[in-house]
């Protein structure tokens, strides 16, 4: 028994379909990330500005980040266990959440001059970190 | 609920990663089962049911005794 321990077991099919996914989904945000950095014109990260961007360059981006998406999405849902879809689906809902609660309120405050404009992407990035978080503690806890 | 999972796993002398492997599943939706903060699918269940040869209720306790029909 201590031996099959000890033995380094293969990858079944669905955690090789795992590996892949996540893969394939921090691939496409580290092209981008780079690509987006090395036009950097700022003094700060390029990638968190809503500094202007070439057309060709745009709809390259946008391309390679759909596409990625949906293809790492469907390998990572084809793959997971049913733990770990749970604490996605929580991760998901706390995170449209985040989304329902502060876009709304942010835009209204704007509309008094109480703010500034809406930023779509901080939106986001505050959406999608608040997903990491319960993600992560759902999964790892 | 309450199950019997680590128990079992170690009268098999199985790691969690073991039995993750034998389930398909990962390590960690081993280890959330076992300390109660995830209660498996159905499916689940029955896999773990079948792995280990018994029933799926001699293995989790719901805290109820006998059929509850009322």
């Amino acid at each position: 028994m201590t031996e099959t321990r000890n033995m380094k077991r293969p990858m079944s099919p669905r955690r090789k379909r795992y590996a892949a996914g996540i893969g394939l989904a921090l691939v496409v945000g580290a092209v981008l990330g780079a690509v987006m950095q090395r036009g950097e014109t700022g003094d700060g990260l390029t990638i968190f500005s809503n500094a202007p961007l070439t057309p060709g360059f745009a709809a390259g981006a946008a391309i390679l980040w759909v596409v990625g998406m949906i293809v790492s999405l469907t390998m990572y849902h084809r793959a997971v266990d049913d733990h770990e879809e749970r604490a996605y689906l929580w991760a998901g809902l706390a995170a449209w959440y985040t989304f329902t609660l502060s876009a709304p309120t942010w835009w209204v405050l704007h509309r008094a001059s109480l703010a500034p404009a809406p930023d779509a992407m901080l939106l986001f990035a505050g959406a999608l970190a608040v997903n990491l978080i319960v993600w992560l503690w759902l999964k790892y806890r | 609920m309450n199950n019997k999972l680590k128990v079992l796993r170690a009268m098999r002398n199985w790691s969690q990663a073991e039995l993750a492997d034998r389930l398909d599943v990962s390590r960690q939706a081993v280890n959330a089962i076992e300390t109660g903060k995830y209660d498996p699918s159905l499916p689940l269940a029955f896999k773990l049911a079948r792995l280990f040869d018994m029933p799926i209720e001699e293995i989790f306790d719901d805290g109820h005794e006998g059929s509850d029909n009322d």
